[in-house]
């Protein structure tokens, strides 16, 4: 049993493999095929050899017997040598011989290796009296019959008289003493043939005899057919007595023989057919199997798809006894609807779950399908679920199983439809409340029918035209405005409409509408049929109206199609919302508005509004244009328009400072500059309000007014103001000046007074007279001095010509050419050629000479002075500089007192401090400037800016 | 009583030879040494104090002068100062009728009088009894 189980495994191990079992087929009977072609083609050459083998053995047989044959021959003639050493009747003996032996030819006897006797002679006259042991070709052969002492056949050799021939020699020894050669030659066709050779089927076989050299042991072979046969079939064999071999060979070749080839490819042929054969059969059922699998796994799949439909439905699914009602199978959404568990609904009937009020329709209807009555049956009911609410569903119910025509058990599909018909009972709620809300509405609303304009509309072929062309259209054809409106179909009027209208009846509206349209009406109507043909289902107007005693009022008209009628326009709702007195007060507001527009505008300033939420103004009075030069528009547009139009040098501060301010809530008031349009500069005051609530700014409001002219006067004010100050600063500086020079002069001619008073002898009043006259001229030189300050302080009429700046350094050189010479001084000028300005000549040399002057005496006492002179003009700022390697000034320490009078900072006894005043005070008279930057021990700079 | 020694620091020679004539006349002082600025003063004094010679008793201090005013020699003598035995007078003797220098001088101690020039006998003889 068990090795039954095996085989059917291995057997099974082959039918699941049919490929590999055929090709084991087809190699096993290839093998089997190969096996036995094999063995036949051994037999065939076994039978081959053995035919071979004793025709070989016959023919060596025949050779043999003649060769012994000879041997008797030449013994025989051996024997009638005498003991002399001589032969006794050779000739007849010889003849007797030859003719009892028909192989030999020729017999000779040949005493010490020279041929003496030979019979017949005739033939042989050439060989007589030959020593074949001296003969080289003979020698060798002759020599080995002699030491073996064995008769020996030499040969085959070729013969003088033609053919070949075989000598075979027997050595002769008289008393143990070489005598001679009995020697006989043997023609070797003769021998061959009578041995057989020719007697043999020569179509299959032929033979070959050959010779093995006794010195090289080459082989040569002697017969006709000297082709190679190694490729044959052959046999050998020797025969010592003449070192000969011979060769019996077939004549075909040694390949595979076709008889044996062909059954061989058959066999094969036949095998691979059975191979094939054998793989075909397995292989059907394997195929069958596959497909029993196939169609299995299908019907697995549609199992499990319906299990999967049955019990995921989002339907709920119940298989149900038709006559009890109960539950034989219910999916688990029916459960999920219901709220019961599988085995809680498996325990109840559908009776149970029905709501009372439906149940009995049920029943009905459940009979009749029973009986066969009706097929199916399908109902919105409700069910009761487990927690008690009530939900509706949609029933479908279809007979599953029957028996003799009545339904046992039947299918029922339930469908929550609770949302459904919640929907449902809302929408009629809201039907009726949309009913009242239009009966009740405070506005009066129309429900019109637009379809037959809009059919006319279509006729006219006005539909979806451009609202040009429809214009053009109604402009020209005023009368299809009037057939237009009387199309207007009114359905219902609400009793506000009626209260409007004045109306006792709907019936007086609607079907007397056409009454009520007035002219302005139509020319709206006009715009009310373009706005149709654009395909608008909503428009909004303004219009009068006139009520059912003629009033004219002003309504607000609303048009706008129901959802749903927006191609057929059958349905469409119009209010017609009384707006009379709004529009009075409108009128009043505007008015109103138009007069505080009109106030702001005159407001000799800009009138701004910012919102701080959108950061964007709100309003800017028109005062802007003429202010700024900028529209109000332009500036509302751009949010950042008013802080780009600040002056550049005020934009930082006054962004920040508004933040500021309005981050702190309060308002402020403050001025800067803008740019106007033009490109001039505008000073504005800006005084802001900052409008708070809820605890942020959420509006400024300002005006912004033009003070630049303020600010200009202001600014000339304060100029003056400055230019007074500094004047009155001169002033009292000079008169600093002049009381301490002056008292220092008086205070000494005072005190000189006294002790000449005082004096007691006329030497010393003597001494202070002269110091008296030292004084007095020390007083003098101030007095000039100042005088001359005074000069120029007050020289108002000043004569300025134009001067080359070159030639009055030059003349200024010349004055000074002394000091320059001695003190080794060089005056380097870096002056553009020909410079002009335009100075008073005196000064000019004044401030020069002064300056050179200075340069030289205050030089450094280690270098030779070196002064240079430049000239410059940027931005129309003209400056003379003239530089000095001097010994410098501390102007850390004497900066303010440079340029006073009497100001000294050496005690160098040229000092008198009066140059640079003097040099200042003409400079400041020309309206020019000087500065000085000096480093001690480097040098000295002194910069005049020239007018 | 010990006559002293006074110092005159001014720019102006004619006034040295002046307050020259009039120290002597007032027979207060033992010995008058004259300076042209405030530089050569303040040279002299940091030459005394090496020396451990005599320090002058009364320092008569002009406020323009070249090199070294009166108030740069003020801030030099205040740098020295502590190097002296005892404090040394300052008298401003100005032509200068300016307030602001009046009221500068107050701001040192050691100054203890402003003079305007004319100075006479008897604003030396009160100098130099007051003490």
């Amino acid at each position: 049993m068990k090795s039954q189980k095996k085989n059917n495994k291995h057997v099974k191990w082959f039918y699941e493999r049919p490929k590999l079992t055929g090709i084991i087929t087809f190699l096993f009977l290839s093998y089997i095929v190969g096996f036995i072609v094999f063995q036949q083609y051994k037999l065939a050459t076994e039978d081959n050899t053995r035919e071979m083998t004793s025709i070989l053995h016959v023919v060596r047989q025949n050779i043999e017997q003649s060769l012994k044959n000879c041997y008797t021959t030449t013994l025989s003639l051996a024997l009638t040598i005498d003991d002399s050493g001589y032969p006794t009747d050779f000739d007849t003996i010889s003849k007797a011989l030859i003719e009892a032996n028909e192989n030999i030819t020729t017999v000779e006897l040949v005493p010490n290796g020279v041929i003496k006797y030979i019979y017949p002679l005739d033939k042989n006259q050439e060989a007589l009296n030959l020593n074949i042991l001296q003969d080289n070709n003979l020698k060798k052969e002759a020599l080995k019959s002699i030491a073996t002492h064995k008769m020996y056949f030499a040969g085959p050799l070729k013969l003088r008289q033609g053919g070949e021939a075989i000598v075979g020699r027997l050595p002769i020894f008289i008393k143990s003493k070489f005598w001679g050669f009995s020697a006989v030659v043997i023609d070797l066709e003769k021998l061959l043939n009578s041995a057989g050779i020719s007697n043999i089927d020569s179509s299959k076989y032929y033979f070959q005899f050959s010779k093995l050299n006794l010195e090289s042991h080459k082989e040569t072979f002697h017969l006709s057919n000297k082709a190679d046969f190694t490729n044959h079939a052959n046999i050998s064999v020797k025969i010592p007595d003449g070192d000969w071999k011979l060769y019996i060979i077939s004549k075909k070749e040694n390949n595979i023989p076709y008889q044996i080839l062909v059954p061989g490819i058959i066999g094969i042929i036949l095998a691979a057919l059975f191979g094939i054969l054998i793989f075909t059969l397995l292989r059907m059922p394997n195929e069958l199997q596959s497909l029993v699998t196939a169609q299995a796994k299908k019907l697995m799949n549609s199992e499990i798809k319906f299990e999967t439909i049955f019990d995921q439905a989002a339907v709920g699914i119940a298989h149900v006894d038709s006559f009890t009602g109960r539950f034989i199978q219910v999916n688990n959404q029916y459960c999920k609807l219901l709220g019961y568990t599988q085995q809680e609904i498996q325990e109840l009937n559908y009776q149970t779950l029905t709501h009372p009020d439906d149940l009995n329709d049920d029943l009905t209807s459940i009979d009749k399908l029973r009986d066969g009555q009706i097929t199916d049956y399908s109902r919105e009911k409700r069910y009761i679920s487990k927690d008690g609410t009530v939900i509706w569903i949609n029933l479908t119910v279809s007979p599953l199983i029957k028996t003799d025509g009545k339904v046992i058990s039947h299918i029922a599909i339930i469908e929550d439809i609770s949302i459904k018909k919640e929907a449902e009972q809302l929408i009629k709620k809201s039907e009726i409340r949309f009913k009242s809300l239009f009966e009740d509405y405070p506005i009066a609303l129309w429900e019109k029918d637009f379809s037959l304009v809009r059919n006319y509309l279509v006729e006219l072929d006005l539909m979806h035209k451009s609202a040009e062309e429809v214009k053009k259209y109604l402009g020209t054809h005023p009368e299809v405005v009037i057939k237009a409106m009387t199309l207007i179909r009114v359905i219902d009027v609400n009793t506000m409409c009626m209260k409007l209208h004045n109306a006792e009846n709907k019936e007086e509206l609607t079907v007397g509408f056409q009454k009520l349209i007035g002219e302005r009406y139509s020319c709206n109507f006009a715009n009310h049929i373009l706005a149709i043909t654009q395909g608008e289902n909503e428009i909004i107007a303004e219009t009068i109206i006139k009520t059912a005693h003629g009033e004219p009022r002003d309504v607000k008209f609303r048009w706008s199609v129901i959802s749903g009628f927006e191609e057929s326009l059958a349905r469409t709702i119009v209010s017609t919302e009384d707006i009379t007195v709004q529009k009075q007060s409108e009128n009043i507001i505007k008015k109103s508005q138009q007069r505080v527009e009109s106030l702001i505008n005159t407001i000799d300033g800009i009138v701004w509004e910012f919102d701080t939420e959108t950061d964007r103004y709100n309003f800017v009075s028109k005062k802007i244009e003429s202010i700024l030069g900028y529209t109000a528009e332009e500036w509302i547009s751009n949010s950042v328009f008013w802080p780009e139009h600040i002056h550049p040098d005020d934009k930082d501060w006054v962004v920040k400072y508004c933040e500021n301010q309005t981050d702190a809530h309060l308002n402020h008031d403050f001025e800067y500059r803008m740019i106007k349009k033009d490109g001039t500069i505008v000073w504005l005051r800006d005084i802001v309000n900052v409008v708070v609530e809820n605890g942020k700014p959420v509006t400024l409001r300002g005006i912004m007014i033009d003070v630049t002219k303020t600010k200009e006067a202001e600014k000339d004010l304060n100029a003056s103001f400055d230019l007074v100050s500094e004047q009155n600063k001169r002033l009292l500086n000079f008169s600093y000046i002049i009381s301490h020079n002056l008292r220092s002069h008086t205070s000494n001619i005072a005190s000189i007074v006294s002790l000449i008073e005082s004096s007691e002898s006329e030497e010393e009043r003597n001494d202070m007279m002269e110091l008296l006259k030292t004084v007095s001229r020390s007083l003098n030189e101030t007095m000039l001095h100042l005088n001359e300050v005074i000069n120029i302080r007050t020289n108002i009429s000043l004569v300025s010509e134009s001067l080359n700046l070159e030639d009055n350094i030059t003349r200024v050189k010349n004055i000074l050419s002394k000091q320059i010479n001695s003190n080794e001084v060089t005056i380097i000028t870096e002056i553009p050629k020909d410079t002009v300005i335009n100075y008073n000549p005196a000064y000019l040399e004044s401030i020069l000479y002064n300056i050179i002057l200075n340069s030289i005496r205050y030089k450094h006492p280690n270098r030779k002075p070196l002064i240079k002179i430049t000239f410059t003009s940027e931005n129309n700022v003209k400056i003379l500089k003239i530089s000095d390697n001097g010994i410098g000034i501390d102007l850390d320490r004497n900066g303010d007192k440079v340029f006073g009078m009497y100001k000294t900072f050496t005690d160098n006894s040229d000092s008198k401090g009066i140059g640079l005043f003097i040099t200042k005070n003409q400079i400041d008279a020309m309206g020019g400037n000087i500065t000085v930057e000096s480093e001690i021990n480097i040098g000295t700079t002194f910069k005049i800016y020239i007018l | 009583m010990r006559k002293k020694t006074i110092w005159v620091v001014d720019d102006d020679p004619i006034y040295q030879i002046i307050i020259n004539k009039i120290i002597q006349r007032s027979e207060m002082f033992s010995e008058i040494f004259s300076y042209k600025n405030g530089k050569e003063a303040i040279d002299n004094l940091s030459e005394v104090i090496d020396k451990d010679g005599d320090l002058p008793d009364i320092i008569l201090l002009d406020i323009n002068m070249p090199v070294m005013d009166g108030w740069e020699f003020m801030e030099a003598l205040g740098e020295i100062q502590p190097k002296f035995k005892r404090q040394i007078i300052v008298y401003i003797v100005s032509s200068s009728i300016a307030v602001e220098d009046k009221n500068t001088s107050k701001t040192y101690t050691n100054i203890l009088g402003y003079l305007s020039k004319p100075v006479s006998v008897n604003d030396l003889l009160l100098i130099a009894s007051n003490d």
